[in-house]
């Protein structure tokens, strides 16, 4: 079905080759999973075995030999990035007239393949600007199955998921799959593990280490993912966090009071917050579903949208946005956004410069983000060159510096492998410990009970539940 | 986009687009070759009526849709009428200098350009691009890659508009949102410029990745799930625009507003 | 699939730059003639910007035929995003378009300086004060308003057009956005090898 003999492959510019002889080969019908830390090239391999390299993006490559399928679907995993129509049945009828398929049959082929993916719509034609990032990935889904592909390629196709829509999504994933081969790259395995028979394990270096079997796979080479700082599934057991983390905090000072908050878009109110305060040393937790406005939320407390209520930063009234700038750092959901300069190091320093420290001292807080980060291989790159965990990556450490007291964080840890993870995790603690405030938008329950001291949920708009979280070693002591 | 605002569906959505094209696009040079004030105050005349009457949107709407053309209106007038040349002098002071014949031309000028803006609007308000490009595809056989590019563009534009607003957002954050000086200013611009276009290059090439990979190419035949085709009311829209061009000279030769044929 | 021609890619990639040039291009109508009434033909140096897709496009995918589609497209975005001037930016986008081809091909699609898309530039304001000349009776204006009118567009357009457009896509480069776009070289297949 698939089959790689010695594949090279190295982006122009960059030092090393990111494949050297690599071969696999993947017989129809097998469920395979890329496993490997961020980085190692799994997107790169995947379009690779679709045929998207190098027929659609041009990237030095050569193998021996290279059979890949003619019928591909791929589900890529930005959902605003697949469609090419405004509505949900023309996008469907694009991948049927692609086929050739009569008109006539064409209303018929649509409905049955929205069934099919379970994208419930009062009728076909619907605008896709208006569906939630679930329900996008579904369509994404239902036009890939019209195509009726012998293979389906998937990178990561929730995300930018909440944790209902992973589930469903995956779980249509697997109902469509049948007798049909299927590749994935996925960080959080969870929902997959039952799904996929074969991983194939790469190491940092875009090395192949290990291919079979998953049981086999899970059992022999245990410690060699926990090394590498994959996902696996007793990551959370087997993790030690600090013994600082989630201590018993004791209330401090108050950061920010905010009263009858309520943030605009367009004209329409999207968040409402009656009154909550953030103190120093506190890690909260903001969680709800997709489109509920957390987003919207991190936002309004950053002025950055129209909004309307009081916020009091340490007691004093907030007359003007730069006392909020100035103490709060924000973390964008898109981190292509937050990017300034040219180069990673220099995205690094931006932020150090603009504190007027001496060029000694931001030369090595750089060298010691690089390293803490895993980017000192990609100082010299562009931040967009990165590969999606990276650029996550890149643009909390770029964006937290020591003067800010409050961090906002939103989603800072999506598309990431363990090990980066759990780095920005504690480095977060870090500062946690020294009397910052953490807000943090997160999808990620283990976070939540690991890390967190408090929780905010927010649903359709609203601040609905402001709780303290009981830290778990007391819970084990029997409180 | 305009065609979102609420409003029927006349007759004049219901012809081809490609037609509608068609007959508008040479309607821009027989316009420029008529110098008659008077002509084209009559089209101006006809073509709003017919604007107005079977458009279908809600007159409160029309209404602000004309209020740029009035600034148009004025602003090509006006230097023409300041700076024209011309012989019987009505007014001079300094460098300007208003003529009768200047005076006239500029006010020809003025209503070339709203006859423009009228046509513009009659056909933005009712096409569908999507109708628009399928329907260039079938009677015009223009190349699918760039049909569904186009469509593929439209259907971007708001979420680019989105992006400009975290753009803005990500620099005031990081404050890098302001500048001073020239340079500074400079530099600015290519702020805001270099994330959107580099995003909306991106953007593009995931797009294109993601429309071969389902099954596009420029080869094969396709088939149409929307298939325009000609009717009775193309037929309509030929008729009432030779009419109205017709009397439009007919009435200007008959009872002229101004007393110049040629403002030339 | 190496067609003749522009690839998707290419096509999907100016067509959806000129768009967002078409938003600038809407945008710069009411700046345009809110200087307007000045008289002394201010206005004219910012005309350029109504030139650049053409430029930044051909700059970007570096393939024939890019620089028409880019200023065809942008002028259409122009139009569906609810010009002022209605349908006739169509033919202003096409002529402009035109003529800057005109000039790149005159290089055979082989030179990528500041020079030659100052000199596109310049053939797009020829292009538009050709359409001028018959729209709106130009040379019925004044000798010296007509000398500041033509010079200033000119000037307006190698800055906008040419210069400024040449710079920005110096600056797109280092984001190695247009990696994506550009053929690769021999070289980077032999460095496979090394
Ligand atoms: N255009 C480019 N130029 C140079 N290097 C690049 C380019 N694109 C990607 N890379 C590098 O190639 C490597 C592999 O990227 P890829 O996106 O395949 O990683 P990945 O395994 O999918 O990682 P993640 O899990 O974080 O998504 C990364 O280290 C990245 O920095
Ligand atoms: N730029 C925007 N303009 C208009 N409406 C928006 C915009 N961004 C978000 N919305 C709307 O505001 C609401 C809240 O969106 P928000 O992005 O805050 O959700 P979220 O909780 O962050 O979701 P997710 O988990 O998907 O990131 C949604 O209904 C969304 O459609
Ligand atoms: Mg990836
Ligand atoms: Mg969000």
């Amino acid at each position: 079905m698939i089959h790689i003999e010695q594949l090279r492959l190295k982006f122009p510019g960059a030092e090393k080759r990111l494949f050297t002889d690599v071969s696999l080969s993947i017989k129809k019908g097998e469920k395979v999973l890329l496993l490997g830390p961020s980085g190692c090239g799994k997107s790169t391999l995947l379009q690779v075995m679709a045929g998207i390299i190098p027929r659609s993006i041009d990237v030095p490559m050569k193998a021996k030999a290279l059979h890949i399928p003619k019928q591909v679907g791929y589900v890529f995993q930005d959902p605003d990035a697949q469609f090419c129509m405004p509505y949900v049945d023309e996008e469907i009828a694009f991948v049927l007239e692609n086929l050739g398929v009569p008109r006539a049959e064409m209303k018929e082929k649509i409905e049955r393949v929205l069934q099919r993916v379970r994208l419930r719509l009062p009728h076909v034609h619907v605008p896709i600007q208006t569906l939630s990032g679930g329900m996008k990935q579904r369509l994404a889904i239902a036009s890939v199955l019209a195509l009726d592909p012998d293979v389906l390629f998937l990178d990561e196709p929730t995300a930018l998921l909440d944790e209902e829509g992973t589930k469903a999504v995956w779980e249509t994933l697997k109902e469509v799959a049948d007798d049909r081969t299927v590749v994935i790259v996925e960080h959080k395995i969870d929902h997959i593990l039952d799904f996929v028979e074969r991983i194939i394990l790469f190491n940092e270096c875009g090395e192949m280490i290990a291919d079979g079997p998953t049981d086999h796979i899970f059992s022999t080479y245990r410690s060699f993912i926990a090394e590498q700082g994959i996902w696996y599934p007793e990551v959370w057991e087997m993790y030690e966090k600090p013994k600082t983390a989630q201590q018993p905090y004791h209330p401090s000072d108050v950061l920010l009071h905010v009263q009858s908050l309520r943030g605009f878009r367009q004209k329409e109110e999207k968040i409402t917050v009656d009154d909550v305060v953030i103190r120093a040393g506190e890690w909260i937790a903001v969680t709800g579903e997709n489109g509920a406005g957390k987003s919207t939320l991190l936002q309004s407390f950053m002025k950055l949208i129209r909004t309307e209520g009081d916020m009091y930063w340490r007691g004093e009234l907030v007359k003007n946005d730069g006392v909020l700038y100035d103490n709060i750092a924000f973390v964008f959901q898109n981190p292509e956004f937050q990017f300034v300069t040219n180069r990673v190091d220099d995205e690094l320093a931006y932020c150090l410069r603009l504190e007027k420290r001496s060029e000694y001292e931001i030369e090595e807080e750089v060298e010691r983000l690089l390293r803490r980060f895993h980017l000192s291989a990609q100082r010299h790159l562009h931040p967009y060159q990165l590969s999606m965990g990276q650029k996550r990556r890149l643009s909390v450490a770029a964006s937290v510096t020591e003067r800010h007291r409050i961090l906002l964080l939103d989603e800072p840890t999506f598309g990431q492998d363990a090990k980066n993870t759990f780095a920005l995790l504690e480095w977060l603690e870090a500062y946690r410990q020294q009397g910052k405030a953490i807000v943090m938008v997160t999808h990620d329950e283990r976070i939540v009970s690991q890390f967190a001291t408090r929780r905010w949920i927010i649903e359709n708009g609203k601040l609905v539940a402001d709780e303290t979280i009981v830290p778990r070693t007391l819970v084990r002591g029997g409180i | 986009m305009r065609w979102s605002i609420e409003h029927k569906e006349t007759w004049l959505h219901e012809t081809n687009p490609t037609v509608k094209l068609l007959l508008f696009l040479p309607m821009f040079i027989v316009i420029v070759f008529v110098h008659n004030p008077n002509v084209l105050i009559n089209w101006t005349i006809g073509f709003t009526a017919l604007f107005m009457s079977f458009s279908g949107y809600r007159m409160k709407h029309m209404l602000l849709f004309f209020v740029p053309f009035f600034f148009i209106f004025i602003s090509t007038s006006l230097s023409m009428i300041l700076f024209g040349k011309g012989e019987t002098t009505w007014f001079r002071f300094g460098l300007i200098h208003v003529t009768e014949e200047s005076f006239y031309r500029g006010v020809h000028l003025g209503f070339r350009t709203l006859l423009f803006a009228i046509f513009g609007l009659m056909f933005a308000l009712t096409t569908k691009p999507v109708f628009l490009f399928y329907s260039l595809m079938q009677q015009a056989k223009l190349k699918p890659k760039y049909a569904y590019s186009f469509l593929a563009a439209i259907r971007l534009l708001p979420i680019m508009l989105e992006e400009f607003q975290t753009v803005h957002q990500a620099l005031k954050v990081r404050r890098a949102a302001k500048a001073k000086g020239f340079r500074g200013k400079l530099e600015l611009i290519k702020r805001y410029a270099i994330p959107l276009l580099s995003q909306s290059i991106r953007r593009a090439q995931r797009i294109a990745v993601a429309m071969e990979a389902k099954g596009f190419t420029n080869e094969r035949a396709r088939t149409f799930y929307y298939e325009l085709t000609l009717g009775k009311y193309d037929v309509y829209l030929f008729v009432v625009i030779c009419m109205i061009v017709a009397m439009g000279y007919y009435v200007a030769d008959a009872f002229p507003y101004v007393p110049i044929k040629d403002v030339r | 699939m190496q067609t003749k021609g522009l690839k998707l890619t290419d096509v999907l990639t100016t067509v959806v730059v000129a768009i967002v040039f078409g938003i600038v291009y809407k945008v710069w109508g009411p700046l345009y003639y809110a200087v307007k009434p000045l008289g002394l033909h201010l206005d004219q140096l910012i005309y350029g910007m109504w030139f650049i897709a053409a430029t930044v496009a051909y700059l970007l995918i570096r393939k024939p035929g890019v620089a028409l589609l880019a200023e065809v497209a942008a002028a259409s975005g122009e139009f569906l995003a609810g010009s002022e001037w209605g349908l006739e930016v169509l033919f202003y986008g096409f002529v402009q378009g035109l003529l800057a081809e005109l000039v790149f091909a005159a290089f055979r699609y082989k030179r990528f300086d500041v020079a030659v898309v100052s000199l596109a530039a310049v053939g797009s304001t020829i292009a538009s004060l050709v359409v001028d000349f018959y729209k709106g009776y130009i040379d019925q204006l004044a000798w010296w308003n007509l000398t500041l009118f033509i010079g200033a567009r000119f000037v307006g357009a190698i800055i906008i057009a040419g210069v400024f457009a040449y710079s920005l896509v110096k600056a797109l480069e280092a984001t190695g956005v247009t990696q994506l776009l550009r053929p690769t070289t021999k070289e980077d297949y032999d460095s496979l090898d090394k």
